[in-house]
């Protein structure tokens, strides 16, 4: 595996799926895949000026134009120590509460709610709904109304530049948005309640970690100068790269964006979990009448933390023009000399973190890195959707029920509008599903085998077995359990190889079915998890975990003294065959 | 058309922001009636019982960037009467259009290393004329609200879209902004075609020419004005580069005619 930079697949507005594979009983494989093909941002504004640059890095994402707008200016701003005006801070956060607003009530109102009350879109709920489609309109409205008058445009609007804007709003122009901010209030609360009221449904559970900006001064806000995660490191901005270690994995087995070698969440909820205490205002009263601890575990919370969200908003706009009206009038922009440097821009998009990194050499743009939220958020979003499919298998539910359900936990991420209107699709695991596996594990070098098992009970002997048969033909770094045990641990050298645990599994099938799982997926089956778990904690560490396998054959007799069946047998020599090829 | 008599449209998104499909559902107050007056069959982006039937009017936004986008797109064309190009990354490829077939795949290679992706093989960006033919296009990054409604009004009642053939600075005059380029500033209005009424230099910033080169420009003489005023040809070049897209090398063939004149 190798670390090759930011995917911008990920940028996810647009054309986006997930399919979740089944083999039996086990769900197999969740991938969340983008449709898109690649615009290589980065690279093109190589070569060009600070100026140009700002404008063509928000291009990435029209919804969350504003967010990269402020996070490449901060960037830039930083790399080339540039302090701008306390008026264009405002600003620039006025800027930026509109873009939640826009983006939030479109997500929640639009997007999420026809799930939870049955119609296929907006337009079909506004029959029985139609004052709060309306409202909602209005709402959604008046978040661009304010991205025009603070950017210049709805979408891509360039008044923001580098050392503060082209030229300031006037004052009617903010004072009309502060008393639109308080005549919504109402609708506001109405939101909130009704957010935070829906029977959100109870798959997936699961623990995980969630990161976000801090905004500092024990402040709630969308930027900061630092990354806090949910465990309490925080990470100062240029830091970033120690949290976000990006992969691109062989293609199957999707890519992951992990913190300590596990999937993390970003965007409201982590917001929100993080950050939640500091409410102040309405806003906090509403958050200590409905946040409880089962938030922290369901990310269909996050719809509720978008409507908390949308009153941060609501509350904060009015306290922001007061204190810019309130300030000496001054130029909208310092006018700067482009000078070499790095900076690193950190905001909160309204799908969570966004981080763009900038470096300028010689008044050009020497280097670019920008890390999307959905790009963090994927491997988080393919665990949860594997929880939610692999629960519902278990419940007996049929693909269309486990398809339905998936659609909605991916959009609960709000990946994107377009690709979380439909994108879920069940493929059933072909007969030789884990050979083609297999030939990718092996791509990526030779791999470690470990044959694990009890010798003496039956089939259960079927992953000793192999192994000894390996060693015999004198393949290289097979190691057994027991070996293990005696070794304290592998002496093999860790040169990023995959690692192969052979094991006799129970996974309800037909005896001698062969199933090749990535160990993410074996550690979340507890039918699986506990015989493997003590094994790989003891002997991996996170990042090879990253990289191991289990391959199990579905054992038929588990007699104490017995032998192989002859199903298994036969199973453990096409493994054989074609692990020898 | 539809049995109920309305024209049958589909909205569809290939490679970009997806700003031009947002735009439309940024006519929040015009929003239901759109929805009302046509049958909307298709527009993933806002709803999830999608029709890939025949069309009356398919609005296509993005660039063509991967094999299964070409499929798509020819489907679409097979489907429907009248196929616009909405949005600059459909008109001319959009800003991941500038890379020659070279740089592109050297930078690929940079960002994604060796990892094959499975689902679909990422193709050289390219806007939607280099596969189908098309009907109409709207420039625009995204496309003006105003330009969609007007185009919009028009294509329901069966009359041609509208052209905008003039450059952004002519607009840019109307608004009695005082010229960027007299500050020194690079603006790129004289080259660019209008149809956000000038907004940025509105705004007092220099336009960065995201609708795309202006089909009726003066090249001729914008040249001797630029030159004039001192500013560094290649340095307007490279900046005008940045959202022509794959058209660009036409547009500066046609510069550099000039030049040598
Ligand atoms: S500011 Fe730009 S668009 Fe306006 S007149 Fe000058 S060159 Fe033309
Ligand atoms: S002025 Fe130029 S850069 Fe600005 S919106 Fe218009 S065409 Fe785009």
């Amino acid at each position: 595996m190798k670390v090759v930079g930011i995917d911008h697949l990920a940028r996810v507005e647009g054309n986006g799926g997930i399919h979740a594979t089944i083999d039996g009983k086990v769900v197999s494989d969740v991938k969340f895949t983008i449709n898109e093909g690649p615009r290589l941002i980065e690279k093109l504004v190589l070569g060009r000026t600070p100026e140009e640059d700002a404008s063509m890095s928000p291009r990435i994402c029209a919804i969350c134009t504003c967010s990269h707008k402020n996070a490449v200016l901060r960037a830039l701003e930083n790399a080339m120590d540039i302090t701008i005006s306390r008026k264009a801070y405002l600003l620039r956060e006025i800027m930026h509460m509109g873009e939640f607003v826009e983006s939030h009530s479109l997500h929640t109102f639009y997007l999420a709610l026809p799930d939870f009350l049955g119609f296929p879109n907006a337009i079909a709920m506004a029959s029985e709904y139609g004052f709060e489609v309306k409202i909602a309109l209005e709402m959604k409205h008046y978040g661009n109304h304010i991205m025009k008058v603070t950017n210049g445009r709805f979408i891509h609007g360039e008044n923001a530049v580098v050392g503060g804007f082209g030229k300031w709003p006037t004052q009617e122009e903010l004072l009309f948005i502060k008393e639109r901010a308080l005549q919504f209030m109402p609708f506001v609360f109405k939101t909130v309640d009704l957010f935070c009221g829906i029977d959100y449904p109870g798959v997936p559970v699961a623990e995980t970690q969630y990161m976000c900006c801090e905004p500092g001064d024990d402040k709630y806000g969308f930027w900061g100068d630092e990354i806090l995660i949910s465990t309490g490191e925080k990470y100062f901005r240029d830091d970033y790269t120690k949290v976000t270690n990006e992969f691109v994995v062989p293609h199957s087995f999707a890519k992951h964006s992990l913190y300590n070698g596990n999937a993390y969440t970003v965007g409201p909820l982590a917001r929100i979990v993080n950050l939640g205490e500091r409410l102040q205002g309405e806003t906090g009263k509403m958050f200590q009448k409905y946040y409880n601890d089962s938030w922290k575990t369901n990310p269909f919370y996050h719809n509720p933390s978008r409507a908390l969200e949308i009153m941060f908003a609501f509350e904060r706009i009015p306290e922001l023009v007061d204190e810019f009206l309130k300030l000496e009038d001054e130029a909208p922009r310092k006018e700067y000399t482009p000078k070499d440097g790095k900076g690193t821009g950190l905001v909160e998009a309204p799908r969570g973190l966004l981080i763009h990194h900038h470096e300028v050499t010689d008044g050009k743009v020497s280097f670019a890195d920008i890390i999307t939220p959905t790009a963090q958020n994927a491997a988080d979003i393919e665990r949860y959707g594997h929880i939610a499919a692999q629960a519902l298998l278990d419940q007996g539910k049929g693909d269309e029920d486990i398809r339905r359900h998936l659609d909605i936990v991916v959009r609960a991420y709000d990946p994107c509008i377009s690709c979380s209107a439909h994108m879920a699709k069940i493929r059933n695991a072909p007969e030789n599903d884990w050979q083609l596996r297999l030939a990718e594990v092996k791509d990526q070098g030779s791999p470690v085998f470990i044959g694990i098992g009890n010798p003496s009970l039956g089939d259960d002997a079927a992953g000793i077995e192999m192994a000894r048969a390996m060693k015999q033909q004198g393949v290289e770094n097979v190691w057994l359990e027991s070996e293990i045990e005696e070794n304290d641990g592998l002496g093999t050298e860790d040169n990023g190889q995959p690692f192969i645990l052979l094991d006799a599994v129970d996974l309800q099938e037909t005896p001698g079915k062969v199933t090749l799982l990535p160990m993410q997926i074996v550690l979340q089956n507890s039918a699986l998890s506990h015989k493997i778990l003590p094994i790989v904690s003891e002997v991996l560490n996170p990042r090879q975990m990253q990289n191991a396998y289990l391959l199990g054959i579905q054992a038929g007799s588990l007699v104490e003294g017995e032998g192989i069946s002859p199903s298994v047998l036969q199973a453990m020599e096409r493994v054989l065959r074609q692990l020898s090829n | 058309m539809s049995d109920n008599n309305k024209l049958k449209i589909g909205i569809y998104e290939l490679t970009g922001c997806a700003g031009d499909a947002l735009l439309i559902l940024d006519c929040e107050m015009e929003l239901l009636d759109i929805f009302n007056a046509v049958d909307i069959q298709s527009f993933l982006m806002a709803k999830s019982d999608n029709i890939d039937g025949d069309l009356d009017v398919a609005l296509v936004e993005g660039s063509v960037s991967t094999e299964r986008e070409i499929e798509e797109l020819k489907d679409i064309r097979k489907r429907s009467s009248i196929v616009v190009a909405f949005g600059l990354c459909a008109t001319v490829g959009g800003i991941q259009a500038r890379f020659s077939e070279e740089e592109w795949t050297q930078n690929l290679k940079e960002v994604y290393g060796d990892t094959e992706m499975t689902h679909t093989k990422a193709v050289h960006s390219k806007p939607i004329d280099a596969y189908i033919n098309v009907d109409f296009y709207l420039p625009g990054c995204p496309v003006g609200k105003d330009q969609f409604l007007n185009f919009f009004t028009r294509v329901v009642q069966g009359a041609p879209p509208e052209s905008y053939p003039v450059p952004v600075c002519v607009t840019c005059k109307y608004n009695e902004n005082d010229c960027l380029l007299n500050k020194g500033i690079p603006c790129l209005g004289p080259l660019t075609a209008d149809g956000c009424g000038s907004v940025c230099p509105n705004h007092d910033v220099p336009c960065y020419g995201c609708w795309g080169p202006a089909e009726g420009a003066n090249l001729t003489s914008e040249y001797h004005l630029l030159q004039e005023k001192g500013f560094d040809i290649e340095a307007i070049k490279k900046r005008m580069s940045n959202y022509s897209g794959s058209k660009f090398q036409e547009f500066f063939e046609q510069f550099k005619n000039k030049e040598s004149k």
